[in-house]
């Protein structure tokens, strides 16, 4: 019974250590995962006609990464920005970048950084002409990153970004007025 | 005689045991995880345009330790490394060290790059990249990546991200034959 139960263990511990060096080989070897940045769903944001409003985007970072700020401290590194394309007679505003945050990495503790870790977000204005139809609109638009980790960079990426706006009116609005159709509504 | 299954188990296992960690000890990988540019394979021969106009050849250093440094302008670890290249190629230069820096800058002119490399001080050839090249050596998907290749245009290191200026002398060493191999060849 006694040798029985030792066999038994021994079994169990052999299986176990073959695991864990299996499991670090296989670490050792397996590829590295590049970085992304998503962007977080904004959902649907009401935008009155006629008047300007502020929207945040915000985005994520896959951990143990960084991307330099829009503000990075070198001309040869890769600033993200976001470009927007919003439908006719809906103008995008400033876009405003967060300032980044100033860190030293291993491969150059002395150096500060400027980067967005783990989340930020992005701001800008956008008006919809007091002619827009009320609906729904897409906006389109393209983030450009350049992503790092402390010790490798991965190429420029650009990634597509694209939400929903919901265009209203004002409550000031006089009522029985017929605003120009506007082609890009989402019903 | 009635023999007990699980001793068999055990002794296989065991056996595998041995045979995982000799394999470590040994320093090999398997040939799937180097790729066809894996330690003691010969280096890929390439042919690129240097940032003068000059055509350069990894063959014409045949008989010189070579490293073949992967880099962008926009790569941080790259631009702390280069400092130490610049430094180990005066140093090892004479005992026949060639560096060789290969961009992988895409939208960079070649008057940029060569602002740069002059800003950085590189006493070494600029070679402007081209995705074959890449490919050859199994596909560079971030930076940098640095190939050492000895005197024979054997590769006897492929080191991934930013090391310390120590492990890139020691791999110099190793590829100018001043140095054995570790018990690690690849990193």
């Amino acid at each position: 019974m006694l040798r029985k139960l030792a066999r038994q263990a021994l079994l169990v511990v052999l299986c176990s250590m073959l695991f864990s060096v299996t499991y670090s080989n296989a670490q050792e070897l397996s590829p590295r995962k590049p970085p992304s940045v998503t962007m977080v769903d904004p959902g649907i944001t009401s935008v009155v006609r006629g008047k300007a409003a502020n929207i945040d985007l915000f985005f994520h970072v896959s951990p143990g990464f960084h991307v330099n700020s829009n503000k990075p401290h070198s001309e040869f590194l890769i600033p993200t920005t976001l470009r927007l394309t919003a439908p006719t007679d809906i103008v995008i505003g400033v876009v405003s970048y967060p300032t980044g945050v100033e860190r030293s990495f291993p491969f150059a503790p002395n150096d500060k950084m400027s980067v967005y870790g783990s989340q930020f977000a992005i701001n800008f204005a956008m008006r919809p002409l007091a002619s827009v139809m009320p609906g729904k609109y897409a906006v389109h638009g393209v983030l450009k990153y350049q992503a790092c980790d402390d010790a490798t960079c991965y190429p420029p990426k650009q990634i597509p970004v694209s939400f929903l706006i919901k265009v209203v009116k004002s409550t000031t609005e006089s009522q029985g007025r017929n605003p120009a159709q506007s082609p890009h509504v989402h019903r | 005689m009635k023999r007990d299954p699980v001793i068999f188990v055990v002794v296989a296992l065991a056996i595998s045991l041995m045979l995982v960690f000799a394999y470590k000890a040994t320093g090999k990988q398997p040939s799937d995880a180097n790729g066809p540019t894996g330690a003691g394979k010969p280096a890929p021969e390439f042919t690129l345009q240097s940032l003068d106009g000059k055509t350069v050849r990894l063959s014409d250093f045949r008989g010189k330790a070579v490293v073949v440094n992967f880099w962008a302008t926009w790569c941080q670890p790259c631009r702390v490394e280069m400092p130490w290249f610049v430094e180990l190629q005066k140093q090892y230069g004479p005992d026949g060290l060639q560096i060789l820096g290969i961009n992988a800058d895409e939208d960079t002119s070649a008057d940029e790059l060569g602002k740069f490399a002059k800003g950085m001080g590189v006493n070494y050839p600029v070679l402007l990249g081209k995705e074959e090249v890449e490919q050859s050596y199994g596909g560079i998907s971030f930076l940098p990546v640095t190939i050492y290749v000895d005197r024979d245009g054997n590769i006897v290191d492929k080191v991934f991200g930013l090391k310390g200026r120590g492990e890139i002398e020691d791999d110099i060493k190793l590829a100018l034959g001043k140095k054995k191999p570790t018990m690690q060849a690849e990193k």
